[in-house]
């Protein structure tokens, strides 16, 4: 009958079609361009100006080893935070892993996603790195992230010119000088702080200082270590109240929640005078020239953090990240992460990379560079008061979002943007927060 | 109002319709001149103004960033997807609606379940098959839940216009011995054309400008689509908004030329959505 | 305008339909050609939907191995400000945007219909902004909108150079802005094909009996759009719950949290802070409130030319 031939051939093309369908996407969808497969290694970098002399090494690796390429890919920042997690779990990462260090590199650690690296590293990091950056790569004393680039902590930059002409004379040092700074920049008609509230990590520096500066370092490290309502901490919701007393004084101005860092928004108000501050990690210093030379030249300042009359803090304390860090991935290929294993043995650290960073102006989280750092300063004394500064911490406190586990950066990012705002009290805040440490 | 003798005039829907067309036009021209625009202008400049010395440079500089290559991912993908989707819901359209039998109800009562659900909600389920197929990061990894996603409106509509056809012209090539295939191919696909190019430019449209797909799905730079490239050019070129907005120029031409050439069909194409 | 088609061209096959004989035997091609189509849609729609209630109920970080842990996620999610204040700032978009969107596309819909030629020009132009993707729109609004160099500064306009996305109180409104300039003249272009379905001899009536513009824009046009209106507004409310690249590209939900919208909340839970069940959560949230709005606006409107549409297979 007619039916059951024309049964056949339907069903026959049925199947094929389904078939090719599926098997189609099998053999063109295996090569993820992510995932190193074979010989070299693949890396994703950040694209901002201070990884340029880090990226030089890995054309000049590539020069030199012409069956090992590293095969870098650039990222924005909040975009690649954005994409690693997601490429590592998925096994699709690259082989050379970027980090803050933090909880990230601590989960990488536990699910096994990162190789350990401290038969092959341990040495170079801890005869080459400062110990407090050195320090963050290690998980139960063994070494799983090596530091990389220079060092991040954020300082107070002021625009020296912009202070001169609303009558301040130096950088403040104290909180209240801080306020009356903030009013006479007001009433000279300048944004008194300029701040990247649309990234909302910038957030994070005024947070992790004051309670600092009131409280002293362990209330974070009680926090950190996920005590009951340490966030009820007085340190944490006075530090709440000052942030919300500079936000009355209209010390951010009207349009900073709109301002992203990755845009160099902050910076530039800073730079183009407009703004007396920004607070801010030390990698923008490299923006600054860029945006301004003559500024960055003339009229750039730089400074810590001010105390707080009767806290318990310790001016020299920093917070902000440490430095960069390189995992190598557990699922690259065997001989991808020996690339990777070698590229670093030779490529931490070394005297060019240190050269490059310093010409850059990043300064190198490396021992007994004194000599290197005061011949390439650029008669600014920036590269000099940076390290003297990390040399100095009495403590270094991790960028908050890196160092607490994801979810729970998260909610502190959101509250913390709610502070500011006011949307919430100090009180709430603290409420909020302690909910997430349950 | 409408085919009236008298002269009345919409006053309310006439004023409406010049203010309308002026918050259109506005953000359009504002798109092109800043793109023609020098980076020095920007923030000095009246943004509507026309630029002082127009140039190209933005338009440079958005090719300098691999756009050809984004491009051709996104037609890649768009094409791919639109093929497969016609492919695999013709072949069901036709069956469902030859049948009309109990069991061709039903298939097609589940499948119109889709329309009234929002599909999004379920990006995390599909994030994880999509890791778990091996093809994360894959431009077949937006291509196939595009197709699922594109399957339930894309049936009722083909469903509604085969409906059309008349059983008599079945019954005569039936009459001629041919096979289903052959009324499939010889007269149902022809028979409807018009519909398949509409939910063709309808799917097209949606996998061209779709978005989360894309940013769960994808990760890297030569799997990038041009809505993902736009996104990334907004980290990337962060202080260069002619380049940005060039950007934005070049990602819309290739639809604004389609629409000048095929201003019916692309209408009809978009709104074949409202059928849902 | 094209559903209106569809539902006049579905009257007209049933009509025939009806009269074949109920016992036609043919049976037509076999199920398989239905295979292909229900295999994608049951792995990439119907798989994903039950995955998401399924995933609802574990722990996973997109790292390490999914557990599940009960009702876990559903308490701690529904105890979640985030998401009741998801919930809220989702029905004002919806509820908002429907209310700003309608009269403006009911009336710009009328004006395009009119035989003027101009008119029929005006709508071509009014289409262009449905070419842009999400994200082109949202990059565009985002500089024109920025207080220091977009539009405010170019009419020296003091309130139009307000902070509008970075205010926590105009931010909603400024994305619903947005939403409209897209969404539009799609609406519109629909409300233009009902009311030129209007049977012109209505008007010539009533004009004879002396009514003017406006009272036949009352008594006849609207009226006569009763059934665009309903699924219009079922087309625009069911779309706003998944309005997601717009507020993502422009806003990423914030200022503090004024726009974090539901799928945002997901997307933000799932991959920002990799909370995967808590996001499942949020998503079966989403399915909810979809499935609920669409079945309570058929009820309220066409359901019986729904049904019958989708019986009718």
């Amino acid at each position: 009958m007619r039916g059951t031939l024309r049964n056949k051939i339907v069903r026959f093309v049925a199947v094929i079609v389904a078939g090719g369908t599926l098997l189609g996407t099998t053999a063109c969808g295996s090569t993820p361009a992510g995932a190193a497969s074979g010989s070299g290694a693949t890396v994703w970098s950040l694209n901002d100006s201070t990884w340029s002399s880090v990226k030089e090494t890995f054309v000049e690796w590539n020069k030199d080893h012409p069956n090992e390429q590293i095969k870098n890919e650039e990222f924005a920042n909040d975009a690649y935070k954005e994409k690693i997690r997601s490429a590592i779990g998925s096994g699709n990462g690259p082989t050379l892993v970027l980090s803050w260090g933090g909880s990230p590199v601590t989960d990488y650690v536990s699910n096994k996603n990162v190789v350990d690296l401290t038969s092959d590293l341990n040495s170079v990091v801890k005869s080459k790195v400062l110990d407090v950056v050195a320090a963050e790569g290690y998980r139960d004393g063994k070494l799983y992230a090596v530091p990389v680039g220079q060092v991040q902590p954020a300082i107070l930059w002021t625009n020296k010119a912009v202070l001169k002409e609303a009558g301040i004379s130096a950088a403040p040092t104290t909180w209240d000088e801080l306020l009356q700074d903030v009013a006479k920049l007001k009433a000279a008609g300048k944004t008194p702080i300029s701040l990247a509230g649309g990234s909302k990590w910038p957030y994070l520096m005024w947070a992790a200082y004051l309670i600092d500066r009131i409280g002293g370092p362990d209330v974070m490290k009680d926090i950190l270590a996920g005590k009951t309502n340490a966030w009820s901490n007085a340190a944490v919701i006075e530090a709440m109240a000052k942030i919300q007393q500079l936000v009355d004084a209209g010390a951010f101005g009207d349009s900073y929640t709109s301002m992203t860092a990755d845009d160099k928004a902050d910076t530039a108000l800073l730079a183009n005078g407009q703004a007396g501050f920004d607070l801010m990690g030390t990698w923008v210093y490299a923006d600054f020239a860029s945006i301004n030379a003559s500024f960055a030249k003339n009229d750039l300042g730089f400074a810590a953090f001010p105390k707080v009359e009767g806290g318990k803090g310790d001016p020299t304390m920093l917070t902000g990240n440490l430095a960069n860090y390189w995992s190598v991935a557990s699922s690259a290929s065997k001989t991808s992460r020996a690339t990777a294993v070698s590229y670093l043995k030779s490529n931490t650290y070394s005297d060019s990379i240190v050269k490059g960073l310093l010409s850059s102006g990043g300064v190198p989280p490396v021992k007994g560079i004194e000599n290197e750092i005061k011949s390439a300063d650029d008669g600014t004394g920036f590269l000099t008061y940076v390290y003297n500064a990390v040399k100095k911490a009495s403590s270094y406190q991790l960028s908050l979002d890196v160092a607490l586990p994801s979810a729970q950066g998260q909610a502190l990012l959101n509250n913390l943007e709610q502070v500011f705002l006011k949307q919430i009290t100090p009180k709430q805040f603290a409420e909020a927060m302690n909910k997430t440490l349950e | 109002m409408i085919r009236i003798k008298n002269k009345q005039y919409n006053l309310v829907g006439g004023f409406l319709g010049w203010v309308w067309l002026l918050i259109v036009v506005i953000p359009i021209y504002y798109i092109v001149v800043t793109s023609l625009r020098d980076q020095s202008e920007i923030y000095s400049t009246n943004p509507l103004s026309l630029p002082s010395k127009p140039t190209l440079d933005a338009y440079g500089r958005v090719f300098a960033n691999d756009f050809l290559l984004y491009i051709g991912n996104t037609l890649f993908v768009t094409l791919v997807t639109v093929v497969l989707t016609l492919l695999v819901t013709i072949m069901a359209a036709y069956a469902i609606t030859r049948r009309a039998d109990g069991p061709a109800r039903t298939i097609y009562k589940v499948i119109i379940v889709g329309l009234a659900i929002p599909m999004q909600a379920t990006i995390i389920p599909v994030y994880y098959l999509i890791i778990k197929m091996g093809l994360y990061d894959t431009l077949w990894a937006i291509i196939l839940p595009s197709v699922g996603f594109a399957i339930p409106i894309t049936v009722m509509i083909l469903c509604n216009f085969l409906r059309d056809i008349p059983q008599s012209l079945f019954e005569a090539m039936e009459v001629d011995g041919a096979s289903e295939f052959k009324i499939m191919f010889k007269l149902a696909i022809p028979m409807i054309k018009p519909a398949i190019i509409t939910v063709a430019i309808y799917d097209a449209l949606q996998v061209w400008n779709g978005f989360l797909f894309p940013l769960i799905l994808t990760q890297s730079q030569s799997n990038r689509v041009i809505t993902m490239s736009l996104w990334a050019f907004q980290g990337q070129f962060t202080v260069d908004i002619p380049g940005l907005l060039a950007a934005v120029v070049v990602s819309v031409i290739p639809l604004l030329t389609a629409y000048i050439f095929g201003r019916k069909q692309m209408v009809a194409g978009l709104t074949a959505g409202f059928s849902k | 305008m094209a559903n209106a088609i569809y539902q006049k061209e579905d009257d007209d096959r049933r009509s025939t339909s009806a009269k074949l004989p109920k016992n036609h035997l043919h049976r037509g091609p076999s199920l398989l050609y239905t295979a292909p189509a229900l295999l994608f849609f049951g792995v990439f729609a119907l798989v994903p939907l039950v995955g998401v209630a399924i995933l609802s109920f574990t722990n996973w970080d997109g790292l390490s191995a999914i557990t599940f842990n009960g009702l876990g996620n559903w308490n701690r999610m529904l105890n979640d400000p985030l998401v009741l204040n998801a919930i809220k700032i989702t029905i004002i978009l919806t509820v908002v945007s429907w209310a700003v969107q309608t009269p403006i596309c009911i009336l710009l819909g009328t004006f395009m219909a009119g035989p003027q030629k101009y008119r029929a020009l005006l709508g071509v132009l009014y289409f262009i902004p449905l070419l842009f993707s999400s994200t082109a729109v949202a990059i565009t609004f985002k500089k024109l909108l920025d207080p220091n160099f977009g539009v405010g500064r170019a009419f020296g306009i003091d309130w139009l150079a307000h902070n509008w996305l970075g205010d926590p109180k105009t931010a909603l409104y400024a994305i619903i802005f947005v939403v409209s300039w897209c969404f539009i003249p799609l609406h519109s272009l629909l409300y233009q094909g009902a009311v030129r379905q209007v049977p012109t001899s209505m008007y010539e009536a009533a004009t004879i009996d002396g009514a003017g513009t406006v009272r036949q824009f009352f008594s006849i046009t609207l009226p006569q759009l009763k059934y665009t209106f309903a699924t219009d507004s079922t087309l625009m409310i069911v779309g706003s719950l998944t309005y997601f690249d717009l507020v993502y590209v422009m806003t990423a939900g914030g200022p503090g949290n004024a726009t974090r919208i539901l799928p945002l909340d997901m997307y933000l839970k799932g991959f920002k802070s990799y909370d995967m069940g808590g996001a499942s959560v949020v998503g079966v949230i989403i399915l909810a409130l979809g499935i609920a709005v669409s079945l309570i606006l058929n009820r309220l409107s066409g359901s019986d030319k729904m049904e019958s549409q989708m019986e009718g297979a």
